[in-house]
């Protein structure tokens, strides 16, 4: 029904406020698919176990997807440690701004 | 799933008096400096200078600690508060402890032990809260072991603290010379600076998103550490220079360990640039690198001069700057997760660097800095004329910090 690059799309309007990026960009989101039903499933993970807004990232995803593809019947998201995030996961423009390269 | 729910965050009303009241004390304390000499300045056995540490300590390093603690215990144990509560009643008490403390020290003995007695209260609510909120922890990392451990260390720190003020008050007879050391190796050594240890393990790399460095650069610290304050404890009860001698270097093995690990994080950080918070982290790691040196120079050498600014870049430098770096980070977010976290995907939302001061806050850095170094060249060469400088410019410095909080807290 929507295709992973529409789910990733839809996510990438979700930033982290404290680095300033989106969490597509940043790598953090690992894989989405959507089923017949508009069922959506989104394996991702966090930049850090303490992240202090853990469960708010999570919650901000889900809105987003629901938000922006409409026919969307439900979010599942699947947070995952491994593989562990790491600066070689996000893209090469925030890795520039950030420094890393 | 390890999961930190909104339940486990403290509301900032709970959070911003102690960070408040804190940068209170630090301009309060950095006023108090003008009524000193550079000669009173270099004697630490001088009741001012020991009723300017403890406004110092208790009034800025402690409050802003706990105030941190009540936001960064349910990330690092991953589980809530056993009562979040307590910490409405430990702010005002210690506030009350501090000022009687500091008054004592400085006019009468005798409310220096009442002062006492309210920090030992406010201190140990503090301490045993922590300690049932990791009761019923079943997984124990090290930073879980440190968070316990400098917990119990600053419960008997406090003690032997309270039974010095007892025998300042002319109550009870000890032998305050010994108890010193103990009590300032157990608060400073086993309280504060473990707990810089086992949060730099947490906060650094999550901060600089850093990942894929050792760990045992860190039990390594935590464990020498530990071991060094328990020695130099027990040394002041039984007279021992020798364990006392073991401790100092079990805690000189600790810092090279935890600027191993400081070099490691640092070394796998991806995010480089430079902020408020890497320019103050990298003042207080040079600080503290300078209190090293002036503290082994003094060990050799046993000039007062050396004690009393190794005893500066520590306090001043390395945990002053420890804590302004922090501040610029944990209140914007704190600010950021009350006020516009609901608003996320429903309006545009700051990011938390967009609320901190930055030119302000360069300037504080730049005032503090020079108040910094300033008065350590007036120390080592008793200047009179560069005490008062440094003080003027530490002075500058605490009141833009006082102006950048209250900036970063009505944020809006």
């Amino acid at each position: 029904m929507y295709s992973k690059e529409e789910i990733f799309k839809a996510i990438s309007t979700v930033i982290d406020p404290e680095v300033g990026f989106n969490l597509v960009d940043l790598g953090l989101i690992y894989d989405a698919k959507c089923n017949e039903n508009g069922d959506i499933e989104v394996v991702m993970t966090l930049s850090t176990k303490a992240c202090p807004l853990h469960q708010m990232i999570l919650q901000w995803v889900e809105e987003a997807v629901l938000r922006e593809l409409k026919d969307v019947k439900s979010v599942k998201i699947n947070l995952v440690w491994e593989p562990q995030w790491n600066i070689s996961m996000a893209s090469d423009d925030v890795k520039s701004k950030l420094g890393a390269i | 799933m390890i999961s930190i729910s909104r339940d486990f965050a403290p509301p900032f009303k709970l959070i911003a008096p102690y960070f408040v009241i804190g940068v209170l004390f630090y301009l309060i304390s950095s006023l108090f400096m003008f009524s000193l000499d550079i000669s009173e300045m270099m004697s630490y056995f001088e009741f001012k200078i020991v009723g300017l540490v403890h406004l110092y300590l208790l009034g800025f390093v402690m409050m802003i600690i706990f105030g941190a603690m009540a936001q960064l215990i349910p990330v690092v144990l991953e589980r809530g508060h056993f009562s979040v509560d307590f910490y409405y009643i430990i702010y005002p008490i210690l506030s009350v402890g501090t000022l009687l403390m500091a008054f004592g020290f400085l006019y009468s003995n005798i409310v220096l032990s009442f002062g006492g007695i309210f920090v030992l209260i406010a201190m140990s609510i503090f301490a045993f809260e922590t300690l049932l909120t990791i009761k019923g922890i079943e997984k124990f990392n090290t930073t879980i072991v440190s968070v316990l451990i400098s917990n119990i260390f600053l419960w008997i720190g406090v003690i032997v603290g309270f039974i010095m003020a007892l025998t300042f008050a002319g109550m009870i007879t000890s032998n305050v010379v010994l108890l010193l050391k103990a009590h300032i190796y157990l608060v400073v050594g086993g309280y504060i600076f473990i707990t810089i240890i086992a949060f730099s393990y947490v906060l650094l790399p999550m901060f600089g998103l850093a990942h894929g460095f050792s760990k045992r650069p860190l039990d390594f610290s935590i464990m020498s550490q530990s071991i060094g304050v328990v020695c130099v404890f027990f040394s002041s009860l039984i007279e021992s220079n020798l364990i006392a001698k073991i401790g100092y270097l079990l805690s000189l093995i600790s810092i090279f360990s935890y600027f191993y690990l400081v070099y490691l994080i640092n070394k796998k950080r991806a995010r480089k640039q430079n902020d408020m918070y890497i320019i103050s982290l990298l003042i207080s790691f040079v600080s503290f690198v300078l209190a090293v040196i002036f503290g082994v120079l003094y060990v050799a050498s046993f000039e007062e001069k050396f004690a009393i600014l190794s005893g500066w870049f520590l306090f001043v430098g390395f945990f002053g700057f420890m804590i302004f770096g922090h501040l610029y980070k944990i209140v914007p977010f704190l600010v950021w997760y009350e006020k516009f976290s609901p608003f996320v995907g429903k309006k545009k939302v700051p990011m938390l660097a967009d609320m901190v001061p930055n030119r302000s806050a360069n300037l504080q850095i730049f005032f503090t800095s020079c108040g910094l170094f300033v008065e350590s060249i007036a120390i080592f060469y008793k200047i009179e004329f560069l005490h008062t400088l440094g003080v003027i410019c530490l002075c500058v410095g605490a009141f833009i910090m006082f102006y950048n909080l209250m900036f970063m807290i009505n944020y809006n």
